[in-house]
């Protein structure tokens, strides 16, 4: 579960202060799916960032699973997210010098971990639809398709919580549908808790809550009945499950 | 390990475009490195050869007694050990022609034919080798014999009783200033033809030179103090001391081809630096999505020091090879001015030592680099244009602690690696300090530039704000000071560079320079010695009148006198050692008036007019070897009479200056009715010297000719070698700077790519482009040649003064030449690596980006 508490984050160039996020309260049980929403400049990037452990807090207190990350190291961060996090980004961030495989099983890869991940790396290459393009590096591959690698490179390590910043922004609808439908199955089939940034309130709706910021606040912090984990599970065509 | 090593494989494998870049960039570094050690050691055995020759050896002792049982053990010991020896011994004698003409007073050289010389020939005429010509019975002559006796080649004369054939002239002799400058015509002969005459006896004067030649694996410097201990009184000199200016020629080149080594690695290591840390930039966001899933610092950094460790090998052994191919090809290039021998064989000691110092200097100056990846935050990915917050000092502190430590590590590091290829621990400490000063200065002056800039731009008069040239002006100086600018980088570097190879410059002046000064080519070749004071007006007439003589002669007149006392004390007999122990017996003495231009004083001053007491200037040799110091006063005896003297200076003479000879000189008047006898030196055209001995000789009969000319044509050879190998390698030098420094500017090229992209879809057309990035170019190359230009003058004085002796002078046209240079190679590199850019369509570009 996450746990924020008095969330504060300030740029101060010597020239201009920003306030970015004034004072956020927030808690999101595990396995639940939250959209984080707002117009651009609200500060919900920087929210999911501050969750994520990829930024540094002015104040306040940030738990996950119960373990304090404010004030941890560099170091110890970067084992906190290897363990307990999965992040899909809005411009997919692949490594563009490796491959499709190479950039999935790169998460092991830096954990000295290999053996059973590279049978999994290629598994979820398989259920993303592209285990024909393992050996493409990521200028050769669409947009769709490289979101779909970063999915599967997000997945590998079997993460609790999954952090997603616009991951259908970049996208057609026909891409960003089959992206949306691979995390809502992960959220639904393994529990894992899904914190989604979108401006998107189509895609906002299927989450079990929105969470509004505005200003570097939270405005509103809504349960919605209308999400996609209390819909019935028989859609034609939905991938398999990873 | 293991992951690390595949991570940084997979990423170098598909940046192989970008990768070639960089370690051309070490490579040229190395080459450069590796070219100019190279060309140091062949030119240095060219030219110690031709040093060698002024000898006729490598090592030379002379002494006045024959070895002792113990110096005769140790010459048989260094024999065994592959030391190579000949006797020469040079004494005084009377040879007579046959009948009843008088007999002639004559220097004898004796020589074993079959091994003399070891480096040169003696040239006789007729022409053949002295093996063949100098039997137990037969001579070679000097010229001015034949002369005086009226002799011709095949004519019979007797030497000690024993009758010997003149078997031809000797026209040429290498070491000819090196033995014994005594009065008389020539003789030389074989040892056994000397044992035959019987001339040397018990008791019999003379000098005994043993000349020897080492194998190229024994040093001579080891071999010399092997001998000191024993030959506690003997003169022994090894071939870099036959002449100052030689002595002093070799010195100096070799500092300064150490220097261009050094400079070469400095400035090889800087392109390598700012190469990665291109690299390094463009790879910010592939560190920075590493660490978001989950990749700790340590782990990144070692995968980007294992790419960093290959290329600085690859471009290592790259560097290596080129240079060591240069080297092969450099003799063909100069055959014209050199007879250097092209050598196929590898150096394997060179070039792992090259390679070594490329891996070294490469991680050295990627180190910075390196240790700025703990500072990629992860959050890069959401902010990457805004600028970080402002931190306190305590925290700039924090994060620069390691930047300060890699800093000091450079530093530290470069220094140990100059003192070891300079093989001088002084060497590294000066270049470690240039170094650290002109990293300090360079850095101040590019804060102060970019801050004054910003404030110019924010807050200046409205002139200045509102610039004439337009948005091109504006937008290129705003691009210096902009965050995420790395220009406070590039000027470092460059300025840097452009400091060490403008120095290299500077000092190939001054010292060239000053070589040309104590060798100029107007040098005295002819000596004339035993002038009388009734012959003086009077030869110096004919030197006057007799063609081929270039300028007037120098005459100087000197009286025999001892020293009885100095301060009152006799001179200590017991504790002069070797030739100090010349100044127990006569001494050649001379007054002068005014204190000559190629004479300076080191200590005291110089005498005006005619002073009541006699005043006297002593040679810093004399003066170091008899403890004599300004205030000293200093007993004098002649045949004539006996005379106190008071030491008012202490000087230098050009050794070239027939003065040089003279280490005593008085103030006008003391000397005054003494018997004086006078020398001679002047500069006759080589092919015209035979005729002004035949004047001389006809005239002057008893004045000796001494011809010089082949000895001076050496030393000039010599000198004018020095001063083109010096030239050439300072070129080597200043165009491996030139191309490096382009590459510096040249790797910030990923910068400009997204920048034309942008600036192009506002609207801007190539020529806005072009001027945009041509005023950030040019004021980067503009500040940066200023400031190495400053330092450069600094540096190189030091140099000059310190290392080598030299006059250093300002060099105005230098200092603005290399301002003009480093800010053309500013723009037209810059351009060089994106022109490409311009003529071609935004999206196209960004998609490959």
């Amino acid at each position: 579960m996450i746990s924020v508490s008095r969330l504060t984050r300030t740029i101060d160039t010597g020239t201009h202060r920003v306030e970015i996020l004034k004072g956020v309260d927030l808690e999101i049980p595990a396995g639940e799916f939250a959209a984080i929403m707002g117009p651009s400049g609200s500060g919900k990037s920087t929210l999911l960032g501050l969750l994520a452990g990829l930024d540094t807090a002015t104040s306040g207190s940030i738990l996950l699973d119960g373990q304090q990350i404010v004030g941890l190291s560099e170091d110890k961060l970067a084992v906190v997210r290897s363990r307990k996090i999965g992040f899909v980004f809005q411009a997919y961030n692949l490594i563009p010098t490796l491959t499709a495989e190479e950039n999935v099983l790169l998460p092991a890869e830096l954990q000295g971990l290999g053996g059973e991940y590279e049978q999994r790396g290629l598994d979820l290459l398989t259920r993303v639809g592209l285990s024909d393009r393992r050996d493409h590096y990521p200028v050769q591959l669409s947009g769709g398709e490289q979101q779909r690698v970063a999915l599967a490179r997000a997945f590998l390590m079997r993460p609790p919580i999954l952090f997603a910043d616009e991951p259908t922004g970049n996208l057609d609808s026909a891409n960003g549908k089959q992206v949306l439908d691979l995390l809502l199955d992960l959220n639904r089939v393994e529990g894992t808790t899904l914190v989604l940034v979108t401006h998107d309130r189509e895609l906002a709706g299927y989450a079990s809550r929105r969470i509004t910021l505005r200003d570097g606040l939270i405005v509103s912090d809504e349960s919605t009945a209308n999400s996609y984990a209390a819909q019935s599970a028989d859609n034609a065509g939905r991938p398999h499950s990873l | 390990m293991r992951t690390a090593l595949r991570i940084a494989w997979r990423e170098a494998r598909a940046s192989r475009a970008k990768f070639v870049f960089v370690i051309l960039a070490v490579a040229a570094g190395v080459a450069c490195l590796t070219g100019v050690k190279g060309f140091t050691r062949v030119f240095q055995t060219m030219l110690s050869r031709e040093a060698r020759t002024l000898m006729a050896g490598d090592l030379m002792i002379r002494t006045f007694s024959l070895p002792t049982r113990e110096q005769q053990e140790l010459f048989d010991r260094l024999e065994r050990e592959g030391l190579q020896r000949t006797w020469i011994t040079e004494t005084i004698t009377m040879l007579s022609k046959s009948g009843d003409a008088p007999p002639v007073l004559i220097s004898v050289k004796a020589i074993d034919p079959k091994v003399y010389p070891f480096y040169g020939s003696v040239r006789l005429e007729p022409a053949q080798t002295l093996a063949d010509a100098l039997k137990p019975d037969t001579i070679a002559v000097s010229n001015d014999l034949l002369l005086r006796m009226e002799a011709r080649i095949g004519d019979s004369v007797r030497l000690g009783g024993q009758p010997f054939r003149i078997i031809g002239t000797v026209q040429s002799e290498p070491d000819r200033m090196t033995g014994s400058l005594n009065v008389g015509p020539r003789v030389m002969m074989s040892r056994e033809a000397i044992d035959r005459a019987g001339l040397m006896i018990a008791g019999s004067r003379a000098s005994e030179r043993f000349l020897f030649k080492a194998p190229p694996t024994i040093p001579i410097q080891r071999i010399r103090r092997r001998l000191q201990r024993v030959f506690d009184e003997a003169l022994i000199t090894d071939y870099t001391q036959t002449h100052p200016i030689v002595q002093n020629g070799l010195q100096r080149s070799s500092v300064f081809l150490s220097l261009v080594s050094l400079v070469a690695l400095i400035v090889g290591s800087l392109g390598v630096g700012m190469a990665m840390q291109a690299h390094l930039q463009q790879k910010l966001d592939s560190i920075a999505i590493m660490k978001c899933i989950g990749g700790r610092s340590s782990q990144i950094i070692r995968i980007y020091g294992l790419q960093t460790l290959g290329l600085g090998l690859a471009g290592g052994v790259l560097g290596v090879v080129l240079g060591g191919g240069v080297q092969m090809m450099f003799p063909a290039l100069i055959r014209r001015y050199f007879q250097v021998q092209a050598s196929w064989a590898v150096d394997w000691v060179s070039a792992l030592q090259g390679i070594l110092i490329g891996l070294l200097t490469t991680m050295l100056f990627t180190l910075p680099p390196l240790l700025s990846i703990r500072q990629v935050r992860p959050a890069l990915i959401f902010r990457r244009e805004m600028g970080e917050s402002r931190r306190n000092m305590r925290q700039w502190f924090e994060n620069m602690k390691a930047s300060i430590a890699a800093g000091t590590l450079i530093v530290l590091g470069i220094g140990a690696i100059a003192a070891w290829l300079a093989q001088s621990v002084r060497m590294g400490v000066y270049f470690a300090t240039a170094l650290l000063v002109s990293l300090a200065a360079l850095s101040g002056v590019a804060w102060a530039l970019l801050r004054g800039l910003h404030w110019l731009r924010e807050r200046g008069p409205r002139a200045i704000r509102r610039l004439p040239g337009g948005a091109e002006i504006r937008h290129g100086l705003a691009n210096l000071y902009r965050p995420g600018n790395h220009a406070g980088a590039v000027l470092v570097a460059m300025g840097v560079g452009v400091m060490f190879t403008l120095t290299v410059y500077l000092v190939q002046r001054g010292m060239v320079g000053e070589m040309v000064k104590s060798a100029p080519p107007g040098l005295p070749n002819v000596y004339l010695i035993d002038i009388t004071p009734a012959q003086h007006d009077a030869v110096m007439k004919l030197l006057k009148d007799e063609p081929g003589v270039a300028e007037a002669p120098d005459m100087i007149g000197t009286v025999a006198a001892k020293i009885v006392t100095i301060d009152g004390s006799p001179l200590p007999r017991e504790t002069l050692k070797g030739f100090a122990r010349r100044y127990l017996r006569t001494a050649a003495v001379t007054s002068v008036g005014e204190k000559p231009s190629y004479t300076q004083v080191t200590e005291g001053r110089w005498w005006t007019g005619r002073p009541a007491e006699a005043e006297l200037a002593v040679a810093d040799d004399a003066a170091r070897a008899l403890d004599i110091h300004v205030g000293s006063r200093i007993d004098w005896s002649t045949p004539s009479r006996k005379f106190t003297s008071k030491v008012v200076a202490i000087q230098k003479t050009e050794s070239v200056r027939l003065n040089a000879r003279v280490e005593f000189v008085f103030s006008p008047g003391v000397l005054d009715g003494l018997p004086t006898i006078y020398y001679a030196s002047v500069r006759v055209r080589p092919d015209l010297v035979g005729q002004l001995q035949t004047s001389i000789y006809r005239k002057f009969p008893t004045i000796t000719v001494v011809n010089v000319a082949d000895v001076l044509r050496i030393i000039q050879d010599v000198v004018n070698q020095i001063a083109v190998v010096v030239r050439l390698i300072s070129a080597f030098a200043l165009l491996a700077g030139a191309i490096i420094l382009a590459s510096s500017v040249a790797g910030q090229r990923f910068r400009r790519i997204r920048e034309v992209v942008v600036l192009k879809t506002l609207g801007a057309t190539r020529r806005s482009v072009v001027g945009v990035f041509s005023v950030e170019f040019l004021i980067l190359g503009l500040v940066a040649g200023l400031m190495g230009a400053i330092m450069a003058s600094i540096f190189a004085a030091l140099v000059l003064k310190r290392m080598m002796d030299a006059t250093p002078e300002i060099n105005w046209l230098a200092g603005l030449a290399c301002i003009g240079i480093t800010a053309a190679i500013a723009v037209t590199s810059g351009w060089a690596a994106s022109f490409q850019v311009l003529g071609r369509k935004p999206l196209e570009i960004l998609r490959e980006e």
